[in-house]
């Protein structure tokens, strides 16, 4: 076996392999380090409930075709009816300002209460449409309503029954969410009778009624 | 051969003080990921706030982060849903864009459907080059 002699040249060559390794591995690691930017953090909710209801946080009103100029922001009911040529639609907005809720904020869930004083004879479907243009319960007449700019589908909709004095809820919690988020847009729903044919009227409590318990009623469930 | 043997040795010694300082940098890398403070690692916001929208259902569809600053362009932005007891709901994450004055980052999709009543905060982690 051939001896392996050791010569200074030999022993510098070991050494600058041996340095030359490990200082790689350790610029490699020093890279990693000073290159990674790393940060956590969390928000917390707070969770509420807000009621509007009454004349000074609603807004309501009905038309009809058959009086195409006149208004009923002032009626004690209000009319949903679906007969050709003497259509009724009603509408109805809330006032969010009261709940105090920050366009950061949202709603987990929102529901419309209304008040039948009078059912149809027979069940209807009645649907919310979402109003994206500004009305007012003491001016809006069935002529102006044509020209208000509506959601292209209605949020939901609900049956009627054919009971009196019986209350019926909509969830409604994708239209109050982004109301909160842009509370300039806040112009209630359109309520009108989408079961398609036959005359058949339904008449609703409104925020003028004498009977607190009857009239309109949002309830939201936030978050901000 | 006690040159060779010594020579050997000497190199082997060299390695150890090498690799004892990439084993310090490793050390490094590690500790520093899960400590504050650590001046090798640094943060590109030192807070974030998020909305969130919901279908009609009251599911969230999707978690919006905005006011990000522009130093975190380019980083990956992950966000948990957290209900009651610190529980994770679900999470999602996106890359936070080239902006303006400040980022945005929308996420749509969390690995389950979440209800937002269910919802009582968010968990943000930032990280990136």
């Amino acid at each position: 076996m051939r001896r392996l002699r050791l010569t200074p040249r030999r022993v510098a060559v070991v050494l600058a392999a041996t340095v030359g390794i490990g200082a790689g591995v350790a610029y490699a690691a020093t890279l990693t380090v000073g290159s990674w930017h790393l940060w956590a953090g969390s928000q917390t909710l707070t969770k509420g409930t807000c009621t509007l209801t009454g004349t000074t946080q609603t807004s309501d009103t009905y038309v009809t075709q058959a009086t195409p100029g006149g208004t009923n922001g002032s009626a004690t009911t209000m009319l949903v009816r679906s007969n050709s040529g003497s259509v009724d639609w009603s509408f109805v907005s809330f006032n969010l300002s009261s709940c105090s809720l920050p366009t950061t904020g949202g709603a987990d869930t929102a529901t419309l209460t209304l008040f039948i004083t009078t059912a149809p004879a027979s069940n209807r479907t009645l649907s919310l449409t979402p109003v994206l243009t500004t009305w007012s319960p003491t001016t809006l007449t069935w002529t102006a309503a044509q020209s208000l700019t509506y959601g292209s589908s209605a949020t939901t909709s609900f049956t009627t029954g054919t009971t009196n004095n019986v209350s019926r809820s909509a969830t409604l919690t994708v239209d109050v969410d982004a109301l909160i988020k842009n509370p300039s847009a806040s112009f209630g729903w359109r309520i009108n009778d989408t079961t398609g044919s036959g005359n058949a009227t339904t008449t609703f409590a409104t925020s003028e009624n004498v009977n607190a318990g009857r009239r309109p009623q949002l309830v939201i469930n936030y978050e901000k | 051969m006690k040159h060779l043997t010594k020579a050997l040795g000497l190199g082997l010694a060299a390695a150890a003080t090498f690799a004892a300082c990439a084993a310090a940098a490793t050390l490094t890398i590690g500790s520093t990921t899960l400590s504050a403070g650590n001046a090798s690692v640094t943060a590109c916001t030192s807070s974030l706030s998020a909305t969130r929208n919901v279908d009609n259902s009251g599911n969230v569809t999707q978690v919006n982060v905005a006011g990000i600053p522009t130093a975190c362009s380019g980083e990956t932005l992950s966000v948990t849903l957290v209900g009651s007891g610190n529980a994770a709901l679900g999470s999602g994450s996106g890359t936070v864009g080239s902006c303006g004055t400040t980022c945005s980052v929308t996420i749509t999709s969390f690995g389950a459907t979440v209800s937002a009543s269910n919802v009582t905060g968010y968990s943000f982690g930032l990280t990136g080059a």
